[in-house]
């Protein structure tokens, strides 16, 4: 289970507080709503640890995420864009970062394949990025998740940007990805109809506290 | 201090960088403060405040000047936008900023010196010559409006570019006249660029060294640089170039601090056309292409003397002189290894930068502003401190240590070749670096990708152009320069810039402009060249 509890955050320079606790389990999608600046990303950005709280803690399957530094930390983030790099490839993009070297193992090739396969891209390894559609990028982009296998799935209103039937797809996507992988994911956006297609649990930002429904 | 940690291996190799930078600027200012003991530096006579009185008089008027007419071109071009070849007169007029300024004047004497083409059509078409008018304050604005108001009107066009067309649409619906669609329309638009291309324009006339010493004609045109120089080549007298080195740079100094709210960087502006779905009136049609034309001739003619004249050159005699060949090769190496220096440099000063100004790294914390600043000083320390006196610097260290004259003209020259390129180099480097963290830093540090696998697959394809104009905006500077090589010039180490300063003082023309066509092409062909090397589009 990830358990966030009583994380604070405050901007600086700025006087609200921000407070959060949340509970997620292994196979649930919990969404987080909230209007625009309303501190949902605030909450992504401590826990993926591109930025530290006053205090509280994140805690996996009794481990404290907090002090780890950002590539360490079992967290895979999909923001709204630039999820990939466009001058690379599909397969790179998928395989970066996830092994040390330069090279990569005709294991890891295959096995990009069988991804892409589930993803339904099959036969779109060799791809530029750039050339490819806002919904098929968000797809590499999930590839990338279950290449990585990380247990922690963080989405930034990943979807927002595509038109209904893409998003629509993209969302029954996660859903399927997170029961099948028993991952916990954490997706933030202010579209109530999302939450309620997907969403095991619905949180929401009320004067900067983070709000079970 | 966890965060400070993280980043050491950005933050290290930029502060030893800047540090180095710092302690070269300290150690200049210590020799030259220490080498004019026995004299009075508060002792300014009126000899000295005539020399500081006409180069500050000449820097605001070609200041003034430069902007008028690159703000008159930029707005011709802007409003002419679809003509063929448009986009090579602009890539050409940009060209001015690696042009040697000793190639510009050779040009510019080609058209309107005594035996220049004016005077020649004059003398034939009425009889009349207009004699050396050139040399004087009349041929160094002509110069500086050369060299700089091309330029200007680059940055400037792109100001008028980025205006919305909206707002032409409100002009035209409230009938504003041209005049008032400039004050409201486009004068707002233009006022930053202004202030910063001013304030550079300034700075470089402020301390323009090749221009004044080749145009200037007599001392009552000259300008500090140039009285530093004849005080260390000519007159042998050391305490005076110290003493105007020190007022130079007190006063370089101040200027550079006081500008350095509004200055901004000289990267290459994109420009592209804007769409105004009418046409202008027929007069402003005809008063622009006529400001279009005119320029035209004015920047490509000097470029075409160089070429005419240079065609003739006996090449066999030219590439056969030993001191041809010792400066040519002198010149290429000390351009690549500058050039070499100032990418490294530049990449590793903007890397380290970017960790200050960025919220995903160290730019929340509370002295990243401060060190920021700090950094960013360090790469402008060219324009604090002119060549010559760096030059002169240098010359007392020489002095001083009596070592081998050769090294020590190299490594003067090479700092100041990097130094020279630092601000523009960074200006470039800096925000495009910035921008690729600010793009992909989040999605790089969640992938944990490596500092080799990060620099490979995500910041060299972004920066290679980028990178490439660099490389070929120092080299060019490089091989262009006569500024330290001035006061280091000799048979024993020469380069092509000071070989063509030694065939033009001896009125060896023929030979000169055979050199100058040399280095025209050099330069123009490496401007063009090196960026499509790095682009890999050769």
């Amino acid at each position: 289970m990830l358990n966030i509890k009583n994380l604070q955050y405050q901007y600086k320079n700025a006087d609200d507080l921000y407070t959060y606790n949340l509970e997620v389990n292994p196979s649930e999608v919990v969404a987080i709503l909230g209007q625009s600046g309303s501190g949902k990303s605030t909450l992504l950005d401590i826990v993926a640890g591109f930025i530290e709280p006053m205090k509280g803690s994140v805690i996996l399957d009794e481990q404290e995420l907090l002090g780890l530094s950002v590539e360490k930390r079992p967290i895979t983030i999909l923001f709204q864009n630039h999820n990939l790099f466009e001058h690379l490839s599909v397969q790179k993009n998928i395989l970066l970062g996830v092994n040390k070297t330069l090279k990569d193992s005709i294991e890891e090739v295959e096995k990009v394949q069988d991804i892409l396969k589930e993803v339904g891209l099959e036969a779109y390894e060799h791809k530029l990025a750039s050339q490819l559609s806002g919904g098929q990028q968000q797809r590499v982009a999930l590839a990338r998740v279950l290449m990585r296998r990380e247990p922690v799935l963080l989405l930034d209103e990943p979807f927002s940007g595509l038109d209904d039937a893409t998003r629509i797809e993209m969302l029954e996507l996660v859903q399927k990805i997170t029961q099948e992988h028993k991952l916990h994911t954490i997706m933030v956006t202010h579209d109530i109809d999302d939450c309620n297609r997907i969403a095991n649990h619905i949180y929401k930002m009320q004067n900067h506290i983070l709000v079970k429904q | 201090m966890k965060n400070f940690l993280r980043f050491k291996t950005s933050l290290l190799p930029g502060t030893l960088i800047f540090l180095t930078l710092l302690s070269f600027a300290f150690l200049l200012f210590y020799t030259l403060y220490t080498s004019q003991e026995g004299t009075v530096f508060t002792q300014i006579d009126s000899r000295i405040i005539g020399l500081l009185k006409f180069t500050l008089y000449q820097a605001f008027l070609s200041t003034v000047l430069s902007l008028v007419v690159g703000v008159l071109l930029a707005w011709a071009l802007a409003h002419q936008s679809h003509f063929k070849g448009r986009g090579l007169l602009v890539a050409l007029f940009s060209s001015s900023l690696v042009l040697p300024t000793l190639i510009v004047v050779f040009g510019l004497i080609g058209i309107f010196g005594r035996n220049g083409y004016l005077n020649q059509a004059s003398l034939f078409l009425f009889d009349h010559s207009f004699g050396a008018y050139i040399y004087g304050l009349g041929g160094i604005l002509l110069a500086h409006v050369y060299l700089n108001a091309s330029f200007a009107s680059r940055a400037l066009l792109h100001s008028f570019e980025s205006i919305p067309k909206e707002k032409y649409k409100l002009a035209k619906s409230l009938n504003f006249s041209v005049f008032e669609r400039f004050l409201y329309v486009e004068y707002p638009a233009l006022k930053s660029t202004l202030l910063s291309i001013g304030s550079t324009i300034f700075l470089l006339c402020f301390t323009s060294f090749a221009v004044v010493l080749l145009l200037g004609g007599s001392p009552s045109y000259n300008t500090l640089e140039v009285a530093i120089y004849e005080a260390v080549r000519l007159d042998f007298d050391i305490v005076m170039a110290l003493k105007l080195a020190l007022i130079q740079l007190s006063i370089s100094a101040v200027l550079v601090v006081l500008s350095s709210g509004f200055r901004t960087g000289l990267a290459n502006l994109k420009t592209s056309h804007t769409l105004i779905p009418w046409r202008e009136t027929k007069i402003l049609r005809v008063v622009q292409w006529f400001i279009i034309g005119l320029f035209t001739l004015f920047f490509v003619l000097p470029l075409v003397v160089i070429v005419v004249d240079g065609i003739e050159a006996d090449f066999g005699r030219i590439f056969q002189a030993p001191l041809f060949i010792k400066s040519f090769v002198t010149s290429l190496s000390l351009a690549t290894i500058s050039s070499i220096l100032t990418v490294i440099i530049a990449v590793v000063l903007s890397h380290t930068r970017r960790n200050f100004s960025l919220a995903t790294r160290l730019g929340v914390k509370p002295f990243a502003k401060l060190l920021d600043g700090i950094i960013a000083f360090s790469g402008n320390l060219y324009l604090a401190i002119p060549s010559l006196v760096m030059g002169l610097g240098f010359f007392l260290l020489y002095q001083k240590t009596e070592g081998s004259e050769v090294v020590w003209a190299t490594a003067a020259l090479l700092t100041a070749n990097v130094l020279m390129s630092l601000p523009f180099a960074l200006s470039v480097l800096t925000p495009a670096m910035h921008k690729t963290a600010q793009r992909y830093d989040k999605l790089a540090f969640s992938l944990g990708l490596t500092k080799l696998q990060r620099w490979i697959y995500v910041e060299y394809p972004y920066l290679k152009s980028s990178l490439g104009y660099v490389f070929a905006l120092a080299f060019c500077f490089s091989l262009g320069d006569l500024g330290i090589i001035a006061l280091f010039g000799s048979d024993e180490f020469s380069t092509l810039p000071w070989y063509l300063y030694q065939l033009m003082g001896s009125y060896r023309n023929a030979d000169a402009a055979g050199v100058a066509l040399v280095m025209l092409v050099l330069v123009l062909g490496m401007f063009i060249v090196i960026p499509k090397l790095f682009k890999g589009k050769m």
